[in-house]
């Protein structure tokens, strides 16, 4: 009886979010479907009263495009690259955030700012930092190396060509992953110390009476205890990373690249937003499926992984 | 879970095979035609224009719609500003979807070859050919023969541009590209104001043996150049004949691009991205490495202003302005930019509504105050050529010179060579083409080859490449 | 003596054990400031970008080589910014928009992750699943779809059409089961044996417990308004609803159209302020936690 109780609470406290999901999500995914298996669909020529046929042209297209395998390949980089780096990054922070007495109002607050950052500003650091400006041709002088080739220089390197034209698709991945683990950053701090906020204190006052070293209370005791908060971080990363995108519009602008290898650094959200523009929704639609399809795997992969070590 | 996953998946994609209607609605590709009973003054209709005016060409525009107003007190018009230019389109695109776009838009050739897709644009020559009255008023429904011939031509004829000599929009203001120089410095040195290509290869090599540490030439926009030099040697760059070709992969422009790569090798000029920011910042520096000749926007005037910091007040060097170099005299072309205006129909736009929009764009292209107004306070150019018995607008532009008026000047500069303008034809693809030309000039400007062979190689590719793309 | 010489030495060694232990207290005292502090460093450089970017000319702002401190205060870009946009109204909009759909979505959210977390039902596995596959298509192909849904649904240009369509996010609901399955369910089958209803439940133990949570869904819910550009601008772009960013992305422009972002930074500091005292207000619940009374491991 109690089971039978549950049955219908649970679907009553879920009614106002899926009503909404089906309207405002499930709705759109089937229409996504349909474009998706309507060669050559698009929006506007619908409109004008084209028509198109069943079938899975769309799907085909979209993998015969020379750099298809390009844009796999920069989207599974970058995600690989950075969920790890951000959320060790953010762990790190909010536990030494949330360990330290003196200044740990203003640091707290320092790192609430970029909450109320403009977006625009935050694009524009990185090509202030990055940029290259005025490098003449086969010479070695240039108006300004950007701040980071000023530091390397400092210490006795050579300036490296980040994002201008003629610079490594190396140092192009190497700007992105920086750039976006650094956008990251102050969410996955957010969660990751409302999640330590969670944690009962016992379990650290044990501990220090027991004399236990703090690299030993982080990997024993904050990680499993913070698990099902690094789980999302973790998931939400992957899925997130996955449709990378607006990160590399921010930093290369509409080219996707620099300026002499235009789309070298695009994603597949990247070849959504360009078949879109087109009026190619159908394509749009089957990349979409295909990139969801990606996502699926990886993340069920990562449940089954992440299931094993996170306790509730 | 995942097996779960899976057939929710598969319902969804049962769901999906009921689904496969694809809508279709009104709309034609033949011109509006003009019901019979002409316009009504007397009914009220509303009608909306979406924009990109900021906060001041909004004060402008709000007073011309009051004039507007006293003409015609029913039509009752609305506005919006979109955001910026990488707005607009996709905005209009979507709001045409949902068939709420709105009634005048404003437009480059690129945005409306996407909404003709969805034959959303109202064809305009029965409008501008009719000669009915306007009840009430002596005013006819179309363009009189003298307002035609008023515009500058190459301007109006952009409405042209889709491949079917039809018209589908009007001028509303343009700029276009002009060479900026130090007049100073030239006048110093004794140079002469280069107007074709080979004279100004020549001045850049005089420039770097008086100054070697100078970028003689700062060029802002690399898709311009590529266009523009297509255009002025009729090498082909694209068509939008048959829905758009892409012909720019020839060997004429692989030789002048070619010719280019050995240029910039030498150090006669930079880009704006090859330099990594604008190369206005170039021109105006007065102590650091500059340039002393920059091809930019003939709108973006005050940018290439110089300053006048210093402690006197005065300015560090005066500005000339001249029409950009070349490469047939016979066969001068000079790139015009610059919106123009659409009206967009769905279905329930009434005949009433088209008419109205139709009286109100040709208000805005063809009022003489209005024209006057807008390319003081937005420094483009106006498309009409009276404009200039406008009192307050002569004025301005005689005030035209290189230090504190560089923008009245500008817009003189571009006033007078009228006869020059083209507009690179658009089709759904044709940014594409913009986009890649662009790629692939600033490859093979920049990109390294060890000998003459390679420089060959690495130009076929990126040739290759570009066309690659647009034709995906 | 030698068991004089033996306390001298026990004493030499404590006193070194000592000696060692603070100094490596000290040595990871410093690390872990020194760490904090370079971070911090990092993520406030571009609020430092925005601040010195709304005192500039839009000339220096331009330049090629930035400069990192103005070299003439434009303070007057702040009184542009305050008479050219209605910042008023932007504002008034932005927080009614913010406010009401941070509740709803809170309510919405709590009763669904709550669900997940502590009811049983049929199909909740495949149920969730579902919702966390619902993440992986990149929203902008929804946006056409929704739009066309909210003009027949007749919601264009009102407040609903910005907030109904994004109160759900599957998001914060998976954010928030994570944070109530770690609270115990013993605590539940005993309120239940008690008689408790499950809203006074939730009330009084789960969500005080998941406050530092739920908090941080109203900052990112919050910061959502403050940030939302593409949909505002197609559905209710007119200026009895505009909200900030929109307002602000065309307030301020030169004569030629471009942006003139200086002004824009300037407008941008002046709205940020008081949603800024409102953050700091709301750390302090993140931050101090919540009292553990009660609840056992």
């Amino acid at each position: 009886m109690v089971e039978n109780k549950q049955q219908w609470k649970a679907w009553l406290y879920l009614s106002p979010a899926i009503f909404l999901l089906l309207v405002f999500t499930v709705w759109p995914i089937i229409n996504t479907l349909r474009m998706a298996f309507l060669n050559g669909y698009g929006n506007m020529a619908a409109i004008g009263g084209a028509t198109f046929e069943f079938g899975i042209d769309n799907f085909l297209k979209v993998i015969e495009y020379k750099q298809f395998l390009q844009c796999l390949q920069n989207t599974a980089i970058l995600c690989v690259a950075t969920v790890p780096i951000s959320t060790i990054l953010a762990l790190l922070i909010a536990v030494a955030l949330n360990s330290i007495k003196p200044l740990q109002k203003t640091l707290q607050t320092i790192f609430f700012l970029p909450y109320v950052t403009n977006s625009i500003a935050i694009g524009m650091v990185f090509a202030a930092m990055f940029n290259i400006v005025g490098l003449k041709q086969g010479s070695n002088i240039a108006d300004t190396w950007g701040i980071i080739n000023n530091v390397i220089q400092f210490f006795g390197g050579e300036p490296i060509n980040w994002i201008n034209a003629g610079s490594s698709y190396v140092a192009n991945m190497a700007v992105m992953v920086v750039y976006i683990v650094w956008n990251a950053l102050p969410f996955k701090i957010l969660i990751l110390l409302g999640g330590l906020q969670s944690i009962n204190k016992q379990y650290y006052d044990a501990a220090k009476v027991d004399g236990t070293p703090k690299g030993r209370v982080l990997t024993r005791i904050t990680v499993p205890l913070l698990s099902p908060m690094l789980a999302y971080v973790i998931i939400t990363g992957f899925i997130g990373g996955f449709k990378e995108y607006s990160s590399i519009i921010g930093i290369f602008g509409d080219k996707m690249g620099p300026a002499d290898a235009a789309g070298r650094l695009n994603t597949m959200v990247g070849f959504v937003y360009d078949a879109l523009a087109r009026d190619r929704q159908g394509r749009a639609s089957a990349a979409a499926l295909i990139l969801f399809a990606i996502i699926l795997v990886v993340t069920l992969f990562n449940n089954k992984v992440i299931k094993k070590h996170v306790h509730y | 879970m995942s097996k779960k996953i899976l057939s929710v998946l598969l319902i969804s994609i049962m769901l999906v095979s009921t689904l496969l209607l694809s809508g279709c609605q009104k709309g034609s590709k033949d011109a509006f035609v003009i019901p019979e009973e002409g316009f009504n003054p007397d009914e009220t209709v509303e009608i909306t224009f979406t924009h990109t005016m900021g906060a001041k060409l909004q004060e402008v525009l709000n007073t011309y719609i009051e004039e507007f107003n006293k003409i015609y007190p029913n039509i009752k018009i609305t506005h919006q500003s979109a955001g910026g230019w990488g707005d607009i389109n996709g905005q209009i695109n979507t709001e045409i979807t949902g068939g709420t776009q709105p009634n005048i838009a404003y437009c480059y050739p690129d945005h409306v070859a996407m909404y003709n897709i969805a034959k959303s644009v109202v064809v305009l020559d029965n409008l501008i050919a009719s000669e009915m009255v306007i009840p009430g008023t002596n005013e006819v429904l179309g363009l009189t023969a003298a307002q035609k011939a008023d515009f500058i031509e190459s301007y109006y004829n952009e409405g042209l541009a889709y491949g079917d000599n039809l018209m589908y929009t009007m001028p509303l203001n343009k700029s276009t590209e002009v060479l900026y120089y130090d007049k100073t410095f030239f006048d110093a040195n004794g140079l002469k104001v280069p107007t074709t290509w080979d004279e100004l290869w020549d001045t850049c090599d005089k420039i770097l043996k008086i100054d070697p540490d100078c970028y003689p030439l700062g060029y802002d926009a690399e898709d311009n150049w590529f266009i523009t030099l297509c255009e002025q040697m009729k090498t082909g760059y694209i068509s939008a004949e048959n829905g758009g070709q892409y012909l720019f992969n020839n060997a004429e422009n692989k030789a002048f691009v070619k010719e280019l790569r050995e240029y910039y090798q030498k150090g006669y000029f930079t880009t704006q991205e090859l330099y990594g920011s604008y190369t206005s910042n170039l021109f105006v520096e007065t102590t650091d490495t500059r340039c002393y000749m920059c091809v930019g926007s003939s709108g973006g005037a005050s940018y290439q202003m110089s300053n006048n910091d210093t402690a006197d007040g005065s300015f560090a060097f005066e500005v000339g302005v001249a029409p950009i170099p070349q490469a047939d005299a016979n066969n001068r072309k000079t790139i015009s930019q610059g919106p123009s205006l659409c009206i967009l129909q769905g279905a329930n736009t009434t005949d009433q509504q088209i008419l109205a929009s139709w009286l109100f764009v040709k208000y805005l292209c063809t009022n003489i105050d209005f024209q006057a107004e807008f390319s003081m306070t937005s420094g483009y150019m106006p498309v009409i050529k009276s404009v200039t018995e406008n009192e307050n607008y002569a004025a301005w532009l005689a005030k035209g010179n290189g230090k504190e008026y560089l923008v009245a000047k500008c817009v003189q500069v571009g006033i007078d060579g009228r006869d020059d303008y083209f507009v690179s034809p658009a089709f759904n693809g044709s940014s594409t083409a913009r986009t890649q030309v662009a790629a692939l000039l600033l490859t093979c400007l920049s990109g390294e080859a060890a000998d003459d062979a390679a420089v060959d190689q690495l130009i076929d590719d990126a040739f290759q490449n570009a066309i690659n793309e647009c034709e995906y | 003596m030698a068991k004089n010489v033996q306390d001298v030495m026990q004493s030499r060694d404590i006193k070194k054990i000592s000696a060692v232990q603070t100094a490596s207290r000290f040595l990871s005292k410093f690390a872990t400031y020194a760490f904090l502090l370079i971070m911090a460093l990092i993520v406030l450089f571009p609020f430092y970008w925005m601040i010195i970017s709304s005192l500039k000319t839009l000339a220096e702002y331009r330049q090629a080589v930035p400069t990192f401190w103005p070299r003439q205060l434009m303070f007057s870009n702040y009184a542009e910014a305050f008479t050219t946009a209605h910042l008023g109204d932007l504002f008034l909009n932005t927080l009614y928009v913010g406010l009401i759909s941070t509740v709803l979505s809170l309510v919405i959210t709590v009763l669904s992750a709550f669900a997940f977390a502590r009811l049983e039902f049929k199909g909740k596995e495949a149920l969730f699943g579902a919702l966390l596959a619902t993440m992986m298509i990149p929203g902008e192909l929804f946006t056409i779809t929704n739009y066309i849904t909210v003009n027949q649904l007749g919601w264009m240009h009102t407040f609903t059409a910005l907030i109904v369509p994004f109160l759900v996010s599957v998001f914060y609901i998976y954010l928030l089961r994570q944070n109530f399955m770690q609270i115990p369910n013993e605590l539940y089958l005993a309120a239940k044996v008690d008689g408790t209803s499950d809203i006074k439940y939730l009330w009084k133990v789960m969500i005080p417990l998941a406050l530092p949570t739920l908090i941080s869904i109203t900052i990112l819910k919050m910061m959502g308004a403050w940030n939302s550009y593409i949909w505002p601008k197609l559905v209710a772009n007119d200026a009895a609803h505009q909200m900030i960013t929109n307002g602000l992305r065309n307030a301020f422009t030169d004569t030629t159209g471009q942006a003139n972002y200086p002004v824009q930074m300037a407008a941008v500091a002046i709205v940020s302020a008081p949603l800024f005292l409102v953050f700091l207000c709301l750390r302090k619940y993140i931050m101090s936690g919540v009292s553990r009374s009660g609840i056992k491991g």
